[in-house]
């Protein structure tokens, strides 16, 4: 067990608060599209740089990944990662409520991915008495290879990392796709403590 | 004090600051967009958005606003996917050929006791990055063909056109179609080059690739195998199909004279033709079939096609 594992408590609570999180964003997410928006239990789990890719290729293999950085109060911040597979995405201008001549399939997943992402955290930033800001969603490659081969030329310079992954599902849309949100080791230890003066005040 | 300081830096800020109410219509603006639109700030205080800037796709930022204040969080809109909302001038006006500025924008919700009251629009400029990342694009693009072009006689290179193979050997495998190769080489072109010079010898190669590419259907892929030697890959043909298309190539090399300082260069060629067959394992066998073909036309009298077959039973 590394300095940066979270202890039981400190993972029942983080998990509370992320499902709290989810309720109201499903609920939210439903009012603006108009359908309703299934979240898929959560898996929060550390991993290593270099174990990323197996975490988060499975069974994907055309995807289009849309990453967008988020950062808050008392040292909070990190990068959520937007996966979608191709055959899920035909309707989403529609689901959007935008005309499909309105705007590229590029632009409607890079809308979507904010539009999730943010509602997301800014639920989960008022749960811990906090705020968040956003970098521009962007889209890191469009459907085509794994997503290992849009990152595999990095070399990371960082080690460990929170990992939390959301599923979300539309079924009125069939539409699926998955949030991972990355946290980096520096901020695993901010949200820790947030998570302890909860932990205190209960 | 410290409104009169915000007012100041907001001013001064090389981003363009737009606040709007709920009904979009323009509270406030910064010194960026006042010079930027070429208004008057009389003229945009308290009119709409969409009166104020026309050019504005309005059912879209519409929906788009609306998530804003629904769903209250940030939204963007970035130069890559609009290259821009506003018609503004920007900061690159003498050194980029870019007539509006490329802008990345951020819309925020401006909350008041839980409630969204306000729009803020943050417009960036970033002409800059938009027209270097086309430049490099562009880059990009011409490396990326001068990569698989042959400098001399702009057919397919070598490497280019072998990888082609690979990909229609597999494509025809799979789908059980038809698949050609025609190979052929400049008769005596050695000798060419030694009574023509070097000059006229790569005159002949120009010309002759010009001569083959005139005769070939799109789809079928022209490259330069050799020195002298010429490769056509011809997708969904039979042995036939590719014999005929093999003679066109033989007569109009034959026919046609190059004229070079002064004087006619006349050249002729061997053609070898294969097709693939339930033997060939792989795109290389198709190559020495070909090949093999080529030979026998070489050794047969030159200026003549023979097929692989043919070849093969001889």
């Amino acid at each position: 067990m590394s300095s940066f594992d979270l202890t039981e408590d400190q993972q029942d609570c983080l998990q509370e608060l992320i499902n709290v999180a989810m309720g109201q964003a499903s609920d939210q997410l439903a009012r603006y599209l108009d359908t309703f928006v299934y979240l898929k239990v959560p898996s929060i789990e550390q991993v290593k740089s270099e174990h990323l890719f197996e975490t988060l290729n499975q069974d994907l293999k055309a995807t289009a990944v849309v990453s967008q950085g988020f950062f808050g109060y008392e040292g909070i911040r990190g990068e959520a990662l937007l996966m979608y597979q191709p055959q899920d995405s035909h309707r989403l201008a529609d689901l959007l409520g935008y005309e499909a001549d309105e705007l590229t399939f590029d632009e409607q997943i890079i809308d979507l991915s904010s539009i999730l992402t943010t509602t997301f955290l800014n639920v989960f930033a008022s749960q811990i008495d906090n705020q968040m800001s956003y970098s521009a969603p962007r889209l890191l490659s469009a459907n085509q290879g794994t997503i290992s081969e849009h990152l595999n030329q990095q070399s990371f310079n960082w080690d460990l990392a929170l990992k939390v992954r959301i599923s979300y599902q539309v079924t009125d849309y069939s539409f699926n796709c998955d949030m991972v949100l990355l946290i980096p080791e520096e901020a695993i230890n901010n949200i820790k403590a947030v998570i302890d003066r909860i932990l205190e005040d209960f | 004090m410290l409104d009169e300081l915000c007012i100041n830096i907001s001013n001064r800020l090389n981003t363009g600051i737009l606040i709007l109410d709920n009904n979009y219509n323009i509270i406030m603006w910064n010194r960026f967009l006042q010079v930027h639109a070429n208004k008057e700030d009389n003229h945009v205080e308290g009119k709409s958005v969409f009166t104020v800037f026309p050019e504005l796709p309005r059912r879209w930022l519409e929906r788009k606003l609306s998530s804003v204040v629904q769903l209250k969080t940030q939204s963007f809109c970035g130069w890559e996917q609009r290259h821009h909302l506003f018609e503004l001038s920007h900061s690159r006006p003498i050194t980029t050929d870019s007539h509006f500025m490329a802008q990345n924008c951020t819309f925020l919700p401006v909350e008041v006791e839980g409630d969204v009251e306000r729009i803020c629009i943050l417009i960036e400029d970033v002409t800059d990055v938009c027209h270097y990342q086309t430049q490099l694009n562009k880059a990009l693009e011409e490396l990326a063909i001068s990569n698989r072009i042959d400098g001399l006689t702009q057919a397919f290179n070598r490497k280019h056109w072998e990888e082609c193979l690979a990909k229609e050997f597999s494509r025809a495998r799979r789908y059980q179609h038809d698949l050609a190769l025609v190979m052929l080489d400049l008769d005596h072109f050695k000798l060419l080059n030694d009574t023509f010079g070097h000059q006229g010898g790569d005159m002949v190669l120009i010309e002759t690739a010009k001569t083959i590419d005139k005769l070939l259907r799109m789809g079928d892929l022209f490259g330069r195998y050799g020195g002298e030697e010429f490769a056509v890959i011809l997708p969904n043909t039979d042995l036939e199909g590719a014999e005929e298309v093999a003679e066109r190539i033989r007569q109009a090399i034959a026919k046609s004279a190059i004229n070079h300082q002064d004087r006619r260069i006349s050249v002729t060629a061997s053609i070898g033709v294969a097709v693939i067959d339930s033997d060939d394992s792989r795109y290389e066998d198709l190559i020495s079939n070909a090949d093999t073909a080529l030979y026998q036309a070489k050794a047969t009298g030159r200026n003549r096609v023979c097929l692989a077959k043919e070849a093969v039973e001889i």
